[in-house]
């Protein structure tokens, strides 16, 4: 591939939204195949990638239109084996669309990233932030990552590359953001050097592709055939498994040589702690609204409450370990989720993984469920504020809050008749 | 002014474009060496003609934490005189907001808090004279942000130049930079 006609990104601050931050990660990941399909809010990260291709900003990359999310997935999978580094994004009912081709992304152990600008599921019709489109994709293999701010995406991107390629993992990842709440605000972004990036990124796969999968004349190799139930498939599903709580690792190393190289932390790249340490109330909490509860942690610190929280920066693998010991910190700890998983123990994705990961451990902090922004419905500082103090009157008084709905705390919700 | 970080609400139409003004007014801020800056479009079903709301935060010292909608504005960017009859921008307007309307004529102040601070600039009439014009009608943004660079003194026409070159091309350059001095000249204090 020419890089003759290049432009080589240096070092700069711009101010972009979300999507646009998206769009430049892959651009500095030199991404090889970006398969395109629109969806709300999601949209202008295809875009801006299309400008680049049409300008010559990408030179090599090919830009494939397709007709259906179903076949951006299946198109980028066929890139992927042919052992190409790849790209696309959705939202929504655009990734309820991609479903079956996300199992086979995984069970391929392809290393594909796909950035999601989250919206809620429908009906009722709805566009706006909420994380039930990536939790509704759990179960499939895939890592995924909730980004806080402009910036988280840009360098998370990065990061999963490093990860996704490494030869021990191979496997494919999400990277979530809250729909219009960041994909459509702008702030500013630092922008890498193309050769600090070159130098953090593994290099693009040779024509032979990846290691363990790869489509080669000269080795030929069947991908995805009927396994009978005495063959390995139980095998292989127990190996993505492994792989996936072996990935922690990895994640954990690409976030600190991640940290070294371009200066920016995040925690231990699992999970990221905000004053924690001497809190005696803590929540965990993720995506855009993690960032603004620092902000109301800063407010209450300021009024004298010892206060923390932990931004859970990745969903899959689940950092069962970290969450572990950030409930040792707390006598009450709150979990917030901004998604749904009905019926579930307690409604909220996060909080029952949160539970379950407490289990037999003898912790006896007490857990607050909690639920808010879904479906895009504004929560503002004052309102985390008052979340944060239902916790402290938890701890108090011992009690739990009187208006649970099945055990959870639906902050912000309308009275239904 | 909510933590030290300066908030600005505009309140426009439908194809006003004020969402690009509180996107090119997060950069003129961040030129003039405020350290962190959000531009906050508000997204629903617009269409032309509809009011539709943006934010901008601007801080000079402090990284800017929030995401959510500014309910005390300390300024107030209205494209449209119209909107004041709207209760749902009038209610949010404070005592302490200072206001810039788009306006050809005196603003009735009888349902806006006393003694606040209004300013004024003709900006549909800057646009139409330099044929600064889309299908659906002037662009306000340039002359508004002129303006509110006047009386705020954010950032001047120096960095407005630097920025609109780089976002519209130089083609675009003289006609927004004509129309941004004349609004940056001809805005005023409106005694209420």
């Amino acid at each position: 591939m020419s890089k003759a006609k290049e432009f080589v990104q240096k070092k700069e601050t711009k101010i972009i939204k979300g999507n646009v931050a998206a769009a430049y990660a892959a651009k500095s990941a030199r991404v090889q195949v970006i398969s395109a399909y629109p969806i709300t809010p999601q949209t202008t990260v295809v875009e801006k990638l299309s400008e680049f291709v049409d300008g010559g900003l990408m030179p090599g990359t090919q830009y494939i239109r397709v007709e259906s999310e179903h076949s951006v997935m299946a198109s980028v999978i066929g890139a992927s084996i042919a052992g190409t580094r790849t790209f696309t994004a959705t939202s929504g009912q655009g990734l309820f669309y991609m479903n079956e081709m996300i199992h086979w992304a995984a069970g391929t152990r392809l290393p594909i990233v796909t950035t999601i600008a989250s919206r809620g599921a429908a009906p009722p019709w709805n566009i706006w932030a909420d994380f039930s489109d990536v939790i509704n994709a759990r179960d499939t293999g895939w890592m995924s990552a909730f980004c806080a701010t402009h910036q988280e995406i840009y360098d998370e991107i990065l990061m999963s590359y490093k990860v996704c390629e490494d030869h021990d993992v191979l496997l494919p990842k999400f990277v979530a953001y809250g729909g219009f709440i960041l994909s459509h605000t702008s702030k500013p972004v630092i922008l890498e050097d193309q050769d600090l990036v070159d130098q953090y990124l593994p290099p693009l796969p040779d024509e032979k592709g990846w290691p363990q999968i790869f489509i080669d004349p000269d080795r030929p190799m069947m991908h995805g055939n009927l396994i009978m139930p005495s063959g390995f498939y139980s095998e292989f599903r127990m190996k993505i498994q492994d792989t996936l709580m072996k990935s922690k690792e990895k994640i954990k190393v690409a976030t600190k040589e991640f940290e070294k190289i371009f200066g920016r932390s995040y925690g231990n790249g699992l999970v990221e702690e905000y004053h924690m340490d001497d809190a005696d109330v803590g929540i965990i909490i993720y995506g855009d609204l993690a960032l603004q509860m620092e902000q109301a942690i800063d407010d209450l610190r300021e009024e004298g409450y010892k206060v923390g929280m932990t931004k859970l920066r990745h969903y899959r693998p689940f950092p069962t370990e970290d969450i572990i010991e950030v409930a040792k910190k707390v006598e009450v700890l709150g979990v917030m989720d901004r998604g749904t998983a009905f019926g579930s123990p307690t409604g909220g994705p996060v909080s029952s993984d949160v539970l379950a990961s407490l289990y037999n451990t003898g912790i006896t902090t007490k857990i607050l469920p909690m639920m808010a922004g879904i479906g895009g419905r504004e929560v503002n500082v004052e309102q985390q504020k008052e979340e944060i103090k239902t916790l402290i009157k938890m701890k108090e008084t011992g009690e739990l809050p009187d208006n649970l709905i099945h055990g959870t705390l639906w902050d912000g919700i309308l009275e239904v008749k | 002014m909510a933590n030290g970080i300066i908030e600005i609400s505009f309140a426009a139409r439908g194809g006003q474009t004020a969402v690009t003004a509180s996107q090119l007014l997060a950069q003129f801020a961040f030129d003039k060496g405020f350290i962190d800056v959000i531009a906050i479009p508000i997204i629903g079903a617009e269409r032309r003609g509809a009011p539709i709301w943006a934010f901008t935060k601007i801080s000079k010292n402090k990284p800017i934490k929030t995401y959510d909608s500014v309910v005390n504005p300390d300024y107030m960017l209205i494209f449209d005189t119209s909107l004041l009859n709207i209760p749902r921008i009038r209610d949010s307007i404070r005592e302490s907001t200072i206001l810039l309307i788009n306006s050809d004529k005196s603003i009735d102040t009888t349902y806006l808090p006393n003694n606040i601070k209004i300013y004024s600039v003709d900006a549909t009439k800057i646009c139409i004279e330099s044929n600064l014009m889309l299908s659906s009608g002037p662009i306000l943004n340039i002359p508004m942000l002129g303006a509110f660079g006047k009386i705020t003194g954010f950032y001047d026409l120096e960095i407005m130049k630097n920025i609109i070159k780089e976002e519209f091309g130089e083609k675009r350059l003289p006609k927004n930079m004509k129309v941004a001095e004349e609004a940056f000249n001809s805005v005023k204090e409106v005694k209420s």
